[in-house]
């Protein structure tokens, strides 16, 4: 792909983007509404029914929004998902080289990565499982309120918690690193347009980029 | 002021369910208002107890339980309300104090009005005491349980007076009056019990969960009352409110203060990177 002055390669596709943001947008808003449970001068707000209703709203776009990306793309949802799994030898160099990359701009010892780095790996290991965690033990408390064991909606209660806390606190990490951090010049127009230049995905997703243009080398042929 | 309680005399009452009515009159919990959110459904189940469940509106039922003990057949009742724990899990993981100790007589008061209706007191009542008015599934929620006669208005405790059980109850078999006096009643009538052949008789609440504020007279074990014998402060609610809380705030400080040092030391190396980078760029 060729724009006027330099090539780009497609990093996310359009369904791809449209599911990050609904599904941020509503994880942004069943972290808000529930944070108002956490802080007591502000748990006024659940007082009345509204914030309450809004936290369900948002947990059934939370649910339904990969649902419908399962049913539109399974292919590339189930790939996705399995990524999230795949683990080798590079993803160890990543997080050895990573801190002096990211503090003092250094990038050598960095290994070629793939279309994801270890990094954004994590943090998709990290969405991939506590989404499932968040989904069904808030469905428990949602659903089986006077029907589970009350041990059990404890401990439903428990997880959920921990879970808000674990994803909260990497959910700043994300936006910061997306957005904020000095090196990142290309992962906000990734997710916004849908496309890096090749240069850059040649210098930050070496082994992705390799494979994409040995694919479209065969095509040409 | 020292503690007040109420203590229950099981071998007094007569189960005339005076208790039970004057709780909901004093309190205008009207479940006969065929209008009213939430009302109690009265059938009969071949016992007499009705209804069947504490409710939103009923805050205080009698049980009424067949048992064989003593070598014959016994039809025991008991009080079946909130038990105004010393220790009450309910408070632990109220989210804004909506559940809160009185600081003056020593009962667990609610105030619906700030009630979010998370439910949690719920959950983690040792005794499944409080119930939610309205939808868990549409949010509309609010908790409700006995005040011991504490609500804004209806204060029977601050004009002096006993809570409305206590007041109808015509055996005596309910008395308000500070804690430590009832607890030496309670014993006392323990060992009369006793020495008339009621061998398991049990004073029930004096040290449990940091001491009940309800306290029971019985002539045999708990269990038979449908009492829990050895009821425990949820240990999910001190992992959850004293551990995984604070860590959890501690962990969301943590992470924005290592983010902003980050921005700041990288910026900085970016800067002097760049500098001589710059002919590259050309």
């Amino acid at each position: 792909m060729t724009t006027k002055n330099e090539t780009v390669i497609e990093k996310y596709s359009k369904a791809g983007r449209i599911l990050h943001n609904i599904h941020t947008v509503a994880f942004v808003i069943l972290f808000l509404t529930g944070l108002v449970l956490f802080i007591p001068q502000l748990a006024f707000l659940a007082q009345h029914d509204w914030t309450r209703m809004i936290h369900r709203v948002a947990a059934v776009i939370f649910i339904l929004a990969p649902l419908t990306y399962f049913i539109v793309k399974p292919k590339a949802a189930l790939h996705a998902v399995k990524e999230a799994f795949v683990w080798g030898k590079d993803d160890l160099g990543w997080l050895k080289a990573a801190p002096r990359y990211y503090f003092l701009s250094d990038e050598e010892g960095m290994p070629p990565q793939g279309e994801m780095n270890t990094g954004q790996k994590m943090w998709w290991f990290i969405v991939v499982v506590f989404s499932a965690v968040f989904i069904a033990t808030g469905l428990v408390m949602l659903l089986l309120k006077n029907i589970a064991p009350p041990e059990v909606f404890q401990w439903m209660v428990f997880i959920h918690d921990v879970s808000f806390i674990v994803t909260g606190a990497m959910l700043f990490v994300h936006i910061y690193l997306g957005v904020i951090h000095p090196l990142m010049t290309e992962a906000w127009r990734a997710i916004s347009t849908g496309v890096v230049s090749a240069e850059y995905a040649k210098s930050h997703h070496r082994l992705w980029y390799d494979e994409k243009m040995k694919k479209a080398s065969e095509k040409d042929k | 002021m020292a503690d007040k309680a109420i203590l229950y005399d099981a071998t007094r009452c007569t189960a005339c369910r005076g208790c039970q009515a004057a709780c909901k009159e004093w309190n205008e919990n009207n479940e006969l208002n065929p209008d009213g959110n939430n009302p109690v459904t009265t059938k009969n189940t071949g016992s007499y107890e009705n209804p069947p469940d504490l409710a939103p509106t009923t805050w205080l039922k009698m049980t009424f339980t067949e048992v064989e003990h003593y070598g014959k057949l016994d039809w025991l009742f008991n009080r079946r309300s909130c038990m105004h724990c010393g220790d009450p899990a309910c408070v632990k993981v109220c989210p804004n104090g909506t559940l809160y100790i009185d600081q003056t007589y020593g009962f667990v008061g609610l105030n619906p009005n700030t009630c979010t209706g998370c439910g949690y007191c719920v959950e983690f009542c040792p005794f499944d005491v409080p119930r939610l008015k309205g939808s868990s599934v549409l949010g509309n929620t609010k908790a409700f349980k006995c005040v011991a006669c504490m609500q804004p208005g209806l204060n029977r405790l601050d004009a002096g007076q006993e809570p409305a059980c206590v007041k109808s109850c015509p055996p005596n078999a309910l008395l308000y009056d500070d804690r430590d006096k009832l607890v030496t009643i309670a014993k006392e009538k323990v060992a009369a019990l006793k020495a008339k052949g009621f061998s398991n008789a049990t004073f029930y609440g004096e040290k449990e969960l940091g001491g009940l504020h309800v306290m029971y007279v019985l002539n045999d074990t708990p269990d038979k009352y449908r009492l829990p014998v050895d009821p425990k402060f949820p240990a999910t609610a001190i992992a959850w409110q004293d551990v995984i809380q604070p860590l959890g705030w501690a962990v969301g400080g943590l992470t924005i203060l290592g983010l902003a040092l980050n921005y700041i030391i990288a910026r900085e190396a970016k800067m002097t990177k760049s500098l001589p980078g710059k002919k590259e760029d050309k």
